[in-house]
């Protein structure tokens, strides 16, 4: 029997956050990159109940709530974006939107 | 009882005046107007009769009083004087007052800045009588600027005529000029002497003079060359004409221009040391007394010939002081008061009746329609040529006598100011014969003696005119009195004995005559037709006169265009290299980096992300290798 250790935690979340950053830098549509950017916040949570169970502190179970609920807020804000920005061009893809080009 | 306190009274009283005329100018008319300004006046003349009694009883012992301290070190007290000289010249400015506001009243009627004309004046008499009873140099140099203000404020009374507002512009900067010779004076003075009290100063200058003496002079020299229109900043006065008549006698002719004769009386102890000021003093005072005299003689304008007279009879007081006769520049200062005013009112008398025509070419023969003024004109006329009993002789022919009896290169001067006194003979002689004798080219017949309220106060400075000379003959010392105590420790020249006395009076009287003569020969008799002369350069001549020998277009030509070419030579060179490409060169480069900066700004999302990774990683770099990190 294997025993899951913390190191196990620890390298999936690196791998989910790996994932979430390569979509982030790879992929056009908004929304698979909002789907990305939530990978990585949740790939960190994962980090931190590592953490706090592998210490046997509670602190980072504290920290995860307060991803959470930004996370949370951060979807709202971040969707009703998307979806404005699918009304204007019809499509999601970010590339198009570069008016802020330097 | 505690008089000081009247000093004060005298001062203010022509302040609230025009702070009441001021506030409540919009509810009076003409009549309420007269009724305060008039009384107000009679009042100040009331206060300052008696003061000057109360002195004259008190064997002109000087009066101090104290306002309030100022600034406690280098002490500063406003503070008042009142003695023989600024007494003489409190009466005379009050007294004048008085009588060219009864003129005024008539002449300035209709006017739709009736009572604002009060206001000035009023100020203008404050400002005056602050100068003149300064117990030091500061308050008089408030006293100073504030007569200059309200001179300026009289010129550009009708200031929607351009000429107006020009000519209020050009006194007040060629004022400003003087301003700042005396505003330098008086730092000097304080560094020298830790104080700006009169008689501190002259008390300490009495047992050694500072070694900058004569610079201290010399700059308090400029401003009284500024505010007396001396040569080379005499040509403001005539401009100054555009004024209103009234406000010309009592500012541009007996009052304001005299300040710079009294301060130089005023510091006559100082002065007395000085041998290159007295130099200057003279030289510049005979230059402008013969370069006045003679731009006179050909003017046209009515006013402009009484602005270079009044130029010219400055000059003579600068003579005086000049020649350390300062009895005889004060004595000189009140009876060309009296008969200048005279003749600037009988003109303004004249300009009233002939609607506003000013040129002398388009008078004449008015004698007969306006028999008051011409004789109240001719009596004026008679005192400054300098024929006796007339006031102008008594004080003229003792400044002459005074020059001569210092000797010397003094003769020199004393036989270039018979002429400049044979000169004013002349065009005066010549002014009144072509406005009131030769024979009209218009017709004039709709002109008529001027009203009641305008040859009422002629008549009164007539009757000055023919008696003022008399407060100081050689047999009756009265003026040299007054100011014994004000010069009690200044050195001054007096007149000859004798007979030497009386062939100076001849031929000062000789001078006289002869100029008047002159002046009906050529301009009535015609004499230069009448045998056919020939001036060689006659036509040159009478050009230079006309243009006052070029001075304005010199002054023009060097100061106003050289000025602005040169400052726009700095504009564009020396500013555009150095501070327009200073702000200009570091808002460019900002332009330009904050250009370059966002370039890296690339539009794409993606890259965006990529920095955030790049940068992250750095930090934890950072973070990783930093030391003090529990590993």
């Amino acid at each position: 029997m294997i025993e899951v250790t913390s190191d196990w935690y620890l390298t999936l979340s690196a791998i989910l956050f790996s994932i979430g950053f390569l979509g982030m830098m790879f992929r056009k549509n908004a929304l698979i990159m909002f789907m990305c950017i939530e990978l990585m916040l949740n790939a960190v949570n994962l980090t931190f109940i590592t953490a706090s169970r592998h210490l046997g502190l509670i602190d980072g179970q504290i920290a995860v709530f307060f991803v959470l609920v930004v996370a949370a807020a951060e979807v709202v804000v971040g969707l009703a974006i998307i979806v404005s920005i699918f009304k204007k061009q019809e499509s999601a893809s970010v590339d198009m939107l570069s008016s802020s080009k330097g | 009882m505690n008089l000081e306190i009247f000093i004060l009274a005298v001062v203010a009283l022509p302040l609230l005046t025009s702070i009441f005329l001021k506030i409540s100018g919009k509810l009076l008319n003409e009549l309420l107007t007269n009724f305060i300004t008039i009384n107000a006046a009679l009042l100040s003349v009331g206060l300052s009769s008696f003061m000057f009694g109360y002195i004259f009883l008190g064997k002109f012992k000087p009066l101090k009083f104290e306002f309030f301290e100022w600034y406690p070190s280098p002490q500063i007290v406003i503070e008042f004087y009142l003695d023989g000289l600024s007494g003489v010249m409190m009466v005379l400015i009050s007294g004048l007052s008085l009588v060219i506001q009864l003129f005024s009243t008539s002449y300035m009627s209709k006017d739709e800045k009736y009572t604002k004309y009060f206001e000035y004046f009023n100020f203008f008499v404050f400002s005056m009588l602050l100068l003149v009873l300064s117990g030091n140099f500061l308050v008089m140099f408030f006293g100073w600027e504030l007569v200059g203000l309200s001179s300026y404020l009289l010129i550009s009374f009708w200031y929607e005529k351009k000429s107006a507002a020009k000519a209020g512009n050009k006194a007040f900067i060629l004022n400003r000029i003087g301003d700042f010779g005396f505003l330098i004076g008086l730092m000097m003075i304080l560094n020298h002497f830790q104080t700006f009290n009169f008689i501190a100063i002259f008390n300490s200058s009495l047992i050694s003079q500072p070694k900058n003496l004569d610079l201290i002079i010399l700059f308090l020299l400029l401003g009284a060359f500024g505010k007396s229109a001396q040569f080379p900043l005499f040509s403001w006065l005539p401009d100054a004409m555009e004024g209103p008549t009234p406000a010309s006698a009592l500012i541009h002719a007996a009052t304001m221009v005299t300040a710079g004769v009294f301060m130089l009386v005023r510091i006559s102890p100082m002065l007395q040391f000085s041998e290159i000021g007295s130099l200057v003093i003279i030289g510049f005072g005979l230059f402008t007394a013969l370069i006045a005299a003679f731009a006179a003689i050909n003017q046209e304008d009515i006013k402009k010939v009484l602005a270079y007279s009044t130029i010219s009879q400055l000059g003579f007081m600068f003579i005086a002081i000049g020649a350390g006769a300062y009895v005889a520049a004060i004595f000189h200062l009140v009876t060309h008061a009296f008969f200048k005013a005279l003749l600037f009112l009988g003109a303004g008398a004249v300009i009233h009746e002939m609607h506003h025509e000013q040129n002398i070419h388009k008078m004449g023969g008015l004698r007969k329609k306006m028999p008051i003024t011409s004789a109240m004109m001719g009596i004026g006329t008679l005192a400054i040529s300098g024929i006796p009993p007339l006031a102008g002789f008594w004080s003229k022919d003792e400044i002459l006598a005074s020059v001569f009896s210092k000797g010397g290169i003094y003769y020199g001067f004393w036989a270039l100011s018979l002429l400049a006194a044979f000169m004013t003979a002349f065009y005066m002689g010549r002014h009144w014969l072509l406005i009131f004798i030769k024979e009209p080219k218009n017709n004039l017949d709709n002109v008529h003696e001027a009203p009641k309220n305008m040859t009422r106060p002629l008549i009164i400075l007539g009757v000055f005119t023919i008696f003022i000379g008399f407060i100081n003959t050689p047999f009756f010392h009265g003026l040299e009195k007054v100011l014994e105590e004000t010069l009690h420790h200044v050195e001054v020249t007096h007149l000859p004995e004798g007979l030497t006395l009386a062939i100076l009076a001849i031929l000062s009287i000789g001078a006289g005559f002869t100029g008047l003569a002159l002046a009906y020969l050529i301009y009535i008799f015609d004499i230069i037709s009448y045998f056919k002369l020939r001036i060689p350069f006659s036509s040159e001549i009478k050009n230079l006169s006309k243009n006052v020998i070029y001075i304005n277009d010199f002054g023009n030509a060097v100061f106003v265009k050289g000025l602005k070419s040169a400052s726009r030579r700095i504009a564009v060179n020396i500013e555009g290299m150095t501070i327009d490409g200073l702000a200009n060169g570091i808002s460019n480069y900002f332009l330009k980096s904050s250009k370059r900066m966002s370039y890296a700004q690339t539009g794409l999302v993606r890259s965006y992300v990529v920095y955030f990774g790049l940068f992250t990683l750095i930090l934890i770099f950072i973070f990783l290798i930093s030391p003090g990190v529990p590993a």
